[in-house]
């Protein structure tokens, strides 16, 4: 489970993000959405660790991200739109280099499916060097799945895949969420977030603007019009500009 | 066109110089600049007023004299040999090297391929006139040279214009050649064959005034001098070597009149380099958008911080050790650390090393007649440990400092600041270790105490001394490790300017104050320590045996490194924790 409570997070006298708070339990996936600069990525790294955040609380699977943050990221996985790999660790040894940090004794038994499932398995002995952008974004995923987290963020996941891959990641995160992971993720491909998400979450200048399931939100924006999209509504609730 | 390329090469200049000027306003560029500045003008412009460094000072006076001799032959050979690469390294079908901007504006633009070659020329002539002058600072340190500032800053320039337009010539040449459908490995058969021909005929030819070195020729700088003397000017090599002394003969011109008699014949052989690249009509410019596209990713990489590969993608490697899936968790970036450096560098290769020094060392023990070179390679070992302990630290890099730039995977783990320093220091702690441990053997074995007065260090009193130093050696590494560290984490933006930024006089500032502070943290670690442990063995010698009170001794000194090493990781490790990523590296 994610809690958020009057999250923010200043650069300076910028502020990126402003009072954000939301829950997201287990099962449901949360899209993160807004115009560039709405303070998107820096909500999800504030929510992993990675970066501290000004204000405010998160708490991931029961454990303060600021005050027991080793805890917290046990039980979390983070996806960056860029894949980040290692260029001298092949396929495997990435995996056997992130089971000694997470300490997980069986991780063979474990890699090996996670790689058939993401379709690299015969590429196991390759050097990220030597894979396309798509083969290391599956890598990257095979790393954070590893420790099977309950909780998981999404920055961009969809970036640079091909219809294929962006399908099969469509299935990989509502089979995870079936199992029970809370999961936020961002992206700027709306009509793949309504086939994905359960709840929505409309950021501008680091405020939220709508959140929560996808009918209420659609309910808020579509002036009691029918079959109104997320891209519409989109539109409707930025008022159709970054600013 | 000529307008073109002026205005180009003035224009990126200001705005070059402009962003380092305006960089100055941030007060870490402002002190590195400082440092820098101060640096460059206490050891390369104040000399030069005070006349520089005589050679004859070094070598004596006579000497002086036939150290200027050495430096003709000595820097022929080397043009020599950097001319042969030129020939030797470049791939299937070299290309003129055009950047990625160059190749996309000029290749389409209406030049003819002479023209383009004549850009190449011209553009690489700002590149050779900062190193003229970068080259005349340094090399005006040695007055014996003779000359003055404007003979050696010309001499320079004639030396690398004629090697820039002798590949350039050699480029186009080769790509004719593969255009021809002589491959690579013919092309460095015949090359390479043809050297050991030249070589083997020339020491055919000066045979009768050679002779094999002796002890005495190697046991000191003034005879080996002299040998060298022989062999580079005699025979064939000495006529091989002639037009290129030619070239270097305005550099070395003892004063104006004798410069400007050298630099006819070196004009001459530059005109000739010229002349031979620009009338070369080869297609050259599918091969350097290749060379360019490559270049550009390698500067990508580069700047991303990855590591730079040239060709076809590396193979993974045999992990150094079995990493089990469970256990301490810095053993982890110890195993992808080492994967990360050379493949020779290995458990083997130290091994295989140790065993040849352990050999070699034995058998000068059992030849008092090579006793010179015995103590040469000593004292050798020596500098060489002192060196590796003071630039190891920065030369060695398989820590955070490389990592920075995956920062942000680095947060993610589930480990405490100091966990995840303590495993970045590992693999430089192991490898400089290595090394060090290596000198101290090589020391051990060839520094071999004789004669009355050294008789109670005894056998077991340097096995115990030997052993000692080399187990406070990895605590010693360790905490000079911190420093860069220690910086990569206080300062992240200041420290990846170095790798992105480019050079400059801040930049190099930096660096001068990581090596200061470093020092420091030595000095300050380390004498207190020795003090106390010379005093400690000093007072209980007698008591408790020499042995004992070393062993006491390194014992305390161990722990108290230890301690040291700990609060380091542990207060970096806690600031590592509050690093705020987004504010130091990704704005």
């Amino acid at each position: 489970m994610i809690e958020v409570e009057t999250l923010s997070k200043n650069y300076g006298s910028f502020a990126a993000v402003r009072g954000l708070s939301f829950v997201v339990r287990p099962g449901e996936v949360l899209g993160l959405v807004g115009p560039n600069g709405a303070g998107k990525t820096s909500t999800l790294r504030c929510l992993a660790g990675i970066i501290p955040a000004s204000g405010g609380t998160v708490r991931i699977a029961g454990h303060d991200v600021a005050a027991n943050p080793v805890a917290a990221k046990r039980a979390l996985a983070f996806f960056s739109d860029e894949p980040r790999l290692f260029e001298y660790l092949t396929v495997r040894q990435h995996l056997n280099f992130v089971a000694r940090l997470y300490g997980i004794a069986n991780y063979e038994a474990l890699a090996g499916p996670l790689l058939e499932e993401l379709e690299i398995a015969d590429k196991a002995d390759e050097l990220p060097g030597a894979l396309s952008r798509g083969m290391k974004q599956k890598l990257a995923i095979a790393c954070g799945l590893l420790h099977s987290p309950q909780v998981m963020f999404f920055d961009e996941p969809l970036t640079g895949l091909d219809p294929l891959g962006i399908r099969r990641m469509k299935d990989s995160i509502l089979k995870r969420a079936g199992a029970g992971a809370a999961i936020v993720l961002s992206s700027h491909l709306l009509h793949l977030l309504e086939e994905v998400c359960s709840h929505v979450l409309i950021l501008k200048k680091g405020e939220m603007i709508a959140a929560g399931t996808l009918a209420e939100v659609e309910a808020r924006f579509s002036n009691g019009e029918v079959g109104v999209g997320l891209e519409e509504i989109f539109i409707r609730a930025t008022g159709g500009s970054e600013n | 066109m000529l307008a073109a390329l002026l205005y180009l090469q003035l224009t990126s200049l200001k705005n070059l110089l402009l962003s380092r000027l305006r960089r100055l306003r941030q007060p870490k560029y402002l002190l590195g600049a400082t440092v820098g500045v101060a640096y460059f003008w206490l050891f390369f412009v104040r000399p030069m007023s005070r006349g520089g460094v005589r050679a004859a000072d070094v070598f004596g006076a006579e000497a002086g004299v036939r150290f200027v001799e050495l430096v003709a032959p000595l820097g022929a050979l080397l043009m020599l040999l950097i001319g042969l690469l030129a020939w030797v390294l470049p791939t299937e079908r070299p290309g003129l090297l055009f950047s990625e901007a160059e190749t996309a504006f000029l290749f389409p633009a209406p030049l003819s391929r002479r023209k383009l070659i004549h850009f190449k020329l011209l553009s690489s002539q700002a590149r050779i006139l900062f190193t003229s002058l970068f080259f005349t600072l340094l090399t005006n340190r040695f007055s014996a040279l003779g000359g003055n500032t404007l003979t050696h800053a010309l001499g320079w320039w004639v030396i690398l214009s004629t090697l820039s337009l002798h590949t350039a010539g050699a480029v186009l040449t080769l790509t004719w050649l593969s255009d021809g459908g002589v491959n690579a490995k013919l092309r460095r058969a015949v090359l390479l064959g043809g050297f050991v021909l030249v070589v083997a005929a020339s020491v055919v030819w000066v045979w009768p005034d050679l002779r094999a070195p002796t002890g005495s020729d190697l046991a000191g700088v003034n005879p080996l001098r002299e040998y060298l003397l022989t062999v580079l000017n005699g025979g064939a090599l000495g006529w091989l070597l002639r037009p290129l002394k030619l070239v270097l003969g305005p550099f070395l011109a003892k004063d104006p009149v004798a410069f400007l008699i050298a630099l006819g014949p070196a004009l001459l052989i530059l005109g000739a380099h010229y002349f031979w690249a620009v009338r070369m009509n080869v297609a050259f410019e599918e091969a350097s958008l290749g060379v360019a596209e490559k270049q550009g990713a390698r500067i990508a990489a580069w700047r991303a911080g990855k590591r730079i590969t040239l060709g076809t993608p590396a193979k993974g490697r045999r992990p150094p050790f079995t990493l089990a899936g469970t256990g301490r968790p810095e053993l982890a970036f110890l195993w992808k650390n080492l994967l990360s450096t050379f493949a020779w560098l290995n458990g083997r290769t130290f091994r295989l090393s140790a065993a040849v020094i352990v050999i070699g060392g034995l058998w000068l023990e059992r030849h008092p007649d090579w006793h010179v070179q015995q103590l040469t390679i000593g004292f050798g070992a020596v500098i060489a440990a002192g060196y590796i302990m003071l630039l190891g630290p920065q030369l060695a890099r398989q820590d955070l400092r490389n990592d920075l730039v995956n920062a942000d995977i680095l947060k993610i783990y589930p480990l405490p600041g100091w966990q995840l320093l303590l495993g970045e220091l590992l693999a430089p702690v192991v490898i400089l270790s290595g090394f060090l441990w290596l000198a101290l053997l090589t020391i051990a074995l060839t520094l071999v105490p004789h004669g009355a007065s050294m008789a109670w260090l005894t056998l077991g009193v340097r096995a115990t001394g030997g052993v000692c130093l080399a187990l406070i050696v990895p605590p010693l590494v360790a905490l000079q490790l911190l420093v860069p560290n220690a910086a990569a984490v206080l300062f992240p933006g200041w420290f990846q300017s170095g790798r992105t930024r480019g050079g400059g006089f801040d930049v190099m500032g930096q660096r001068l104050i990581f090596g200061l502070g470093q020092m420091l943290v030595l000095l300050f670690a380390l004498l207190p320590l020795v003090f106390a442990a010379v005093v400690f063995v000093a007072a209980f010698y007698w008591l408790i045996g020499l042995v004992a009170a070393v062993v006491l001794a390194t014992a305390a000194v161990l722990v108290v490194l230890a301690g040291e090493v700990w609060c380091g990781v542990w207060l970096i490790g806690e600031r590592l924790e509050k690093m705020d990523l987004s504010a130091e590296l990704r704005g």
